[in-house]
């Protein structure tokens, strides 16, 4: 079940959750979706949780980066592929 | 990263068609940069230089080995060469070299790509709802295990999702692609990609629950 759900202002709200944590929505619509959030804690502390998730996967999930090795063989084989 | 550039300056005005034998469209017409204008030149190796941090942590994640991660971008990046009179100057490099990338994994990996992964009967699950719905405001619970959790848990849990779900969080999460740039990618429609990422992170979300307890950074669930 979603928080308070029932309630249509928490269904939109929901509804727009991942466009609104990605910024995908129109300037008025994020207005809208921010000030029902403002006024209702179990939808702002969801709203919360996957903004902090998108964090999470921003920051941890990809730490590596390419190894100098693979950048100077790639950059050798476009040399002779000229 | 550091590194020679070497001289690898493309004439793009000049540069000679190459036949098309790639079966993948590459030109990502609606990727259009207002602010760019038309090169008459482009120096492929300084785009290599700042694409292969990105382009080989996505392999990773995705091949989960590094040497077929470091096959499949040496091979993006040829690729990218071979047919750079199809890069329209201006538009997105990145993410035509993500588009080139995609379509390269799913040819080599059709099997796990199509495999059914359908995440439809994924259970609704709440994470706050789990660690303190009741908590007073200003206290968010669920936002600080999540920040307790590590590098190598985070990765797992992307690592779990099927193919189509990771690519999808991959994208829009950790390279910053809009929901229109990684339908084109992912050659979907963008309904598909808020319909993967939707379930792709309900499932993240139980998975690093789990995590998260079996490493005691919660202990009990409510």
């Amino acid at each position: 079940m979603s928080p308070d759900s029932g309630k249509p202002a928490c269904n939109q709200a929901m509804q727009r959750l991942h466009q609104y944590v990605d910024r995908e929505l129109t300037e008025a619509e994020m207005t809208e979706v921010q000030l029902h959030l403002e006024d209702c804690p179990p939808c702002e502390k969801h709203f919360t949780v996957h903004a902090s998730m998108k964090r999470l996967v921003h920051s941890k999930a990809c730490p590596e980066n390419a190894p100098q090795e693979l950048l100077d063989r790639i950059l050798s084989n476009l040399r002779t592929s000229r | 990263m550091n590194g020679t550039a070497g001289g690898l300056k493309v004439e793009w005005l000049a540069a000679a068609p190459v036949a098309s034998t790639d079966p993948q469209p590459l030109a990502l017409a609606s990727m259009v940069s207002e602010a760019a204008e038309p090169a008459p030149e482009f120096d492929f190796a300084a785009a290599v230089q700042e694409n292969i941090d990105a382009l080989y942590r996505g392999a990773l994640r995705m091949t989960r080995k590094p040497a077929e991660a470091e096959d499949l971008v040496q091979e993006t990046f040829l690729r990218a060469y071979r047919f750079r009179h199809q890069f329209q100057p201006g538009t997105n490099f990145k993410a035509w070299l993500f588009k080139i990338q995609t379509n390269l994994y799913r040819s080599r990996y059709r099997k796990q790509w199509n495999a059914p992964q359908s995440l439809d009967d994924t259970e609704e699950f709440y994470l706050y709802q789990h660690l303190g719905p009741d908590a007073p405001a200003g206290d968010d619970p669920a936002a600080e295990a999540l920040d307790e959790l590590g590098v190598e848990e985070v990765k797992k849990a992307i690592e779990d999702l099927p193919p189509a779900y990771r690519a999808a969080v991959l994208l829009t999460d950790v390279e910053g692609f809009s929901y229109k740039e990684t339908a084109e990618i992912l050659d979907v429609p963008v309904g598909t990609v808020m319909s993967r990422l939707h379930r792709g992170r309900q499932r993240l979300q139980a998975r690093l629950y789990e995590y998260a307890k079996e490493s005691g950074v919660i202990n009990e669930p409510r």
